[in-house]
């Protein structure tokens, strides 16, 4: 038996599409040679001349576009003779899915990679992505995951094989869960007002997966470089916790609630980054570290050991693991900085209450991703002192000044 | 007395997180499996290896570290809850009024002090 050849290899890779198609194409296409007069029947139903003049009102109108987006969650309920969703339309799935849930913040961070990409370029005087897409690389994301959709999934020989899959997996569920707690406004959002009421500290239940699917990771990779990695990783998601959750706390106070929504209807008068300055420095400072962004990039400290706690993931698990899942985070710690301290979706209303929190959040982003040009790596321990010591004092000083504004009825 | 932000039985909104969670999971599992298929597979010895920096991989790959920063980890455990006290209190702050701050303030001096002297203790490796 000689090795299999390209030629072989390449045949066989046809078979196997040829075999997968022959598999789900009778799925797709049997129910409609059988169904097909129905399905028919609903389209005409949705794509009546009413319909599309509405949609196309909507569409333009960039208050009601978003109104719209909400409406297609309903589905079959559109498409009755009214138009109007009946009570028994449930949005939930479309909410969790599509609009203000993953796809449409997986579609965000794509190009979020690309923004970080070109940023970091232009401050360092290079190009940046320039080829693919006219307009100075915009299509570069698309080529990334497609490249990446082509390539071998290695998992190493003494990796324990389950656990090594389910890290890149879990940390999608999780990711995907923590979306559900960043409303996008009063009328988008998928935890709805009158369930959030505890809203905050579920996110940080949420959030306490994390230091455990990555020493999971780094564990299940059994790689010298992983496993000191996922330990930096433990005590740097450990020790900034904790002055994290003491910077939350001074807004907890003023406005009685761990409820986002409540949290931003009251700064209608004015924002928390204002009396809460310190607090505010804190958080962004400890939101650093929680993503293990530069200067506190030690888990992952490509110059020390490798990759850290990534180093054995390749192919489409680094894409999971390094191109989705902290950018997501990303998004959800610069939105949960915009809910508590830059009044989320408050904002002049020239523009919908959507756009504002996008714009809002895209600024802290922004800030974010600045740190990361043009900082050095800090050591360990350094890293932990300044956690423990610094962070957490000027967090209690501030939890005293909240305590006063609140018990003076300043605010 | 009624606290404003805790009248809501919370269930729904477990729930929908969980059903996030098993959609992303749901939704990882096509990104695996798309270059399972149409990927070309060569292993070979030197590609499934552990990974040492292009080095023959020698010894375990799961060596026994020296944990000089475990204090962090044990300290942790114990503040991390206690933060966690402080948010009761925060919610139901505007209720109780200024005197519950001062039952508060003894409570931080008390954790303050502790985790001071805890960090005194941290920060001398050879205990470690």
């Amino acid at each position: 038996m000689s090795e299999p050849t390209d030629f072989e290899e390449f045949l066989k890779r046809v078979v196997t599409i040829v075999f997968w198609i022959l598999l789900i194409v009778p799925i797709i296409v049997l129910p409609l040679l059988f169904f097909g007069s129905e399905i028919l029947q609903a389209l005409q139903l949705l794509v009546n001349a009413n319909s599309i003049f509405i949609l196309i009102n909507k569409a333009q109108n960039p208050f009601l576009a978003f109104e719209l987006m909400d409406s297609l969650g309903q589905g079959p309920c559109i498409a009755t003779a009214t138009y109007q969703p009946s009570a028994g339309c449930n949005p939930t799935f479309f909410r969790i899915v599509i609009f203000p849930g993953f796809t449409f913040v997986a579609l965000l961070t794509l190009w979020l990679g690309w923004f970080e990409r070109k940023l970091a370029a232009k401050v360092h005087m290079r190009y940046g992505p320039l080829y693919a897409g006219r307009i100075s690389g915009v299509l570069q994301p698309i080529a990334d995951i497609l490249k990446l959709l082509g390539k071998e999934l290695i998992i190493p020989a003494k990796a324990d094989k389950p656990f090594f899959i389910a890290v890149p997996l879990l940390t999608m569920g999780i990711s995907a869960a923590l979306l559900t707690l960043i409303p996008l406004s009063e009328r988008v959002y998928v935890v709805p007002p009158a369930s959030a009421s505890l809203g905050l500290l579920v996110l940080f239940a949420v959030l306490g997966f994390y230091p455990i699917i990555i020493l999971m990771g780094a564990w299940a990779s059994s790689n010298k470089f992983s496993f000191i990695g996922g330990l930096r990783a433990l005590h740097q998601l450990v020790s900034y916790e904790i002055p994290w959750f003491l910077a939350v706390l001074g807004v907890v106070v003023l406005t009685s609630s761990l409820d986002p929504f409540q949290i931003v209807r009251a700064q209608s008068k004015i924002w928390f980054i204002v009396p809460q300055f310190i607090a505010a420095f804190v958080f962004l400072t400890a939101t650093l570290a929680e993503l293990e962004r530069i200067p506190f990039d030690l888990p992952e400290a490509d110059t020390e050991i490798v990759f850290g706690w990534l180093t054995e993931y390749g192919g489409m698990f680094w894409g999971i693991l390094f191109g989705l899942s902290p950018f997501i985070k990303l998004y959800v710690f610069s939105g949960l900085f915009t809910i508590l301290f830059l009044g989320g979706w408050l904002g002049p209303a020239f523009l919908p209450p959507e756009i504002w929190f996008i714009l809002k959040t895209f600024v802290v982003i922004t800030v974010i991703m600045f740190s990361r040009v043009f900082n050095p790596r800090i050591r360990i321990d350094l890293l932990i002192r300044v956690g423990w010591v610094y962070l957490i004092l000027l967090a209690v000083i501030n939890l005293f000044i909240a305590v006063g504004l609140k018990a003076f009825g300043v605010l | 007395m009624q606290v404003a932000g805790l009248k809501t039985p919370m269930g729904e909104e477990f729930v929908l997180i969980f059903y996030a969670a098993v959609f992303g999971v749901a939704a990882g599992v096509p990104v695996l499996i798309i270059p399972k298929i149409i990927a070309l597979k060569k292993p070979s010895v030197a590609k499934l290896a552990t990974f040492e920096a292009g080095q023959v991989p020698t010894g375990e790959s799961r060596v026994r570290l020296m944990m000089q920063y475990y204090a962090y980890l044990l300290m942790f455990v114990v503040f991390d809850v206690i933060s966690m006290f402080l948010f009761a209190w925060a919610v139901a702050f505007a209720g109780l009024g200024l005197s519950s701050a001062l039952v508060i303030a003894g409570f931080l001096a008390i954790i303050l002090i502790a985790m001071g002297y805890a960090l005194y203790l941290a920060g001398k490796r050879e205990l470690w």
